[in-house]
């Protein structure tokens, strides 16, 4: 094999025909003679060659049936222009990585945001709806309600013709107040800003609820009217807050944000945060976090990232 | 002090003063979306940034701005569409055919490289591409699907290898 100067584009170009003849099966003893003949000849020629079948190993190692969907999408120019042209673009959040099972309600919601994302819309008569991350409503401004599918949403009515929310827990009537809703698995929490609202739990009878205080609702009705928690809506104005809270509580709260894995040694769990984070850049409040606990970031991608307590590092 | 003797962050911060706030209505406005506007814009001084071209040559910098933004949401555009695609993969995988969490997101961003490597190439070379390396499909089982030549496929098969290659070069 020699040194001499190829140019590495035109041994690029013929590789690319070696592996299309070879894969045509049309390659005879001869073709391959040549083959190898044409790789011996220069270094350029050989690199070229392990650089094509390094490529065929990217595409082999992948999983084919959801490659071949993904890759072979329909023509991406198209739908851009289509969703363009609907006016609307309808995201899957991305929190459904983890979920998996494909919620089919949310396919029919008017509204919704992807993970990280908020977005604020102006409803008739002054009110205005606000989606936090990951979240899914459906509006029905004729029927004047607001079906929070999943996620959270800050609802203000200013006027005193009511609007309604209805959750998988219960409903919520607002009229000249202003409420947050949050809705999980296994319950929702309703804390009102301003005014006061009428609550109908599954089971028991409906209650009011005034400005500053929370309850929450499960299968079996409502817990116990507790203060609400003045830190948690931050969210509306894009900031997380945290008083003495600890690290692993925070840490929850901001995976929610956060497409992709974010986990953490359980020995940080305990450790306290106090301050205000901006939501919008998360990879910056945990810089901030490393940068006042003894704990080290380690982003194995932009999508899987764990957090170690400092000492434990070598 | 003449343009011409500037240093390029100095222009930049000027450009960026002077421009930044209409690039980034401009995004909004295509994007229905002011987080994702905002992180399109930075991304879009970043690229002038590194990009040789000296800021204070521009004739019409907003001009430049629209020219290298437009390309960053076309990929972003690109890249949803991928993940769109991906996810709605993923649900319809019966359960133990599903990757694990943390593969889930390893193998997205895999797709994404491999998306943008195979950005520009024409459709049909794509495809053939693709069902030959992700289905193992021969060139005669390619050639039907298309309804063109085997010749043709291998034809099309040398182009795609060439393209993906050549990214790298």
């Amino acid at each position: 094999m020699n040194s001499q100067v190829v140019d590495p584009r035109q041994a690029v170009r013929a590789a690319a025909q070696w592996l299309a003849l070879l894969e045509s099966g049309a390659a005879d003893e001869q073709d391959r003679a040549n083959l190898q003949r044409w790789r011996d000849a220069n270094m350029t020629h050989e690199q070229a060659w392990q650089k094509a079948q390094a490529l065929r190993q990217r595409f082999a190692d992948l999983p084919s049936a959801l490659a071949l969907s993904s890759l072979d999408r329909p023509d991406p120019g198209r739908r851009v222009l289509l969703k363009r042209a609907l006016g609307a673009v309808a995201l899957v959040p991305a929190a459904w990585l983890i979920s998996r099972q494909l919620p089919l309600d949310v396919w029919r919601a008017d509204l919704h945001t992807a993970t990280g994302e908020r977005r604020k819309v102006q409803l008739a008569e002054g009110s205005s709806l606000q989606l936090n991350t990951a979240s899914a409503v459906d509006v029905d401004v004729q029927a004047r309600r607001v079906r929070l599918i999943e996620g959270e949403l800050s609802l203000k009515v200013p006027g005193s013709v009511a609007l309604t929310i209805q959750t998988r827990f219960g409903s919520v009537v607002v009229s000249q107040s202003e409420v947050c809703v949050r809705q999980e698995a296994r319950g929702c929490r309703v804390s009102v800003f301003n005014g006061s609202v009428q609550l109908q739990p599954l089971q028991g009878p409906p209650l009011a609820l005034r400005a500053g205080q929370q309850v929450s609702l499960g299968e079996s009705g409502a817990g116990v009217i507790a203060p609400f928690d003045t830190l948690a809506p931050g969210w509306r104005e894009g900031v997380l807050m945290a008083n003495n809270q600890p690290l692993g509580d925070f840490l929850r709260e901001l995976g929610l944000y956060r497409p992709g894995i974010l986990r953490w040694d359980p020995e940080l769990e305990a450790l306290r945060v106090t301050g205000s984070f901006l939501l919008d850049d998360t990879d910056r409040v945990l810089a901030l976090l490393a940068a006042s606990l003894p704990l080290e970031v380690h982003a194995r991608t932009r999508y899987w990232v764990t957090l170690q307590s400092r000492k434990n590092s070598v | 002090m003449s343009d011409a003797a500037m240093p390029q962050e100095q222009t930049l911060h000027d450009l960026y003063r002077d421009h930044r706030g209409w690039l980034e209505g401009w995004l909004r406005r295509r994007l229905g979306n002011g987080c994702d506007a905002a992180d399109l814009s930075q991304d879009t001084f970043l690229r002038v940034l590194s990009s040789s071209q000296r800021i204070a040559d521009l004739q019409e910098p907003r001009a430049y701005l629209l020219t290298v933004g437009k390309r960053l949401l076309s990929n972003f555009y690109q890249r949803r569409s991928l993940e769109q695609a991906y996810l709605a993969a993923l649900a319809s995988l019966p359960e133990e055919c599903a990757p694990s969490p943390e593969q889930r997101w390893l193998l997205l961003e895999t797709l994404q490289a491999l998306d943008e490597l195979l950005d520009g190439l024409p459709r049909a070379v794509r495809r053939a591409f693709l069902w030959s390396q992700l289905e193992g499909l021969n060139y005669q089982q390619i050639a039907e699907r298309l309804q063109v030549s085997e010749r043709t496929i291998k034809r099309y098969m040398a182009q795609a290898y060439e393209h993906c290659l050549l990214v790298d070069l």
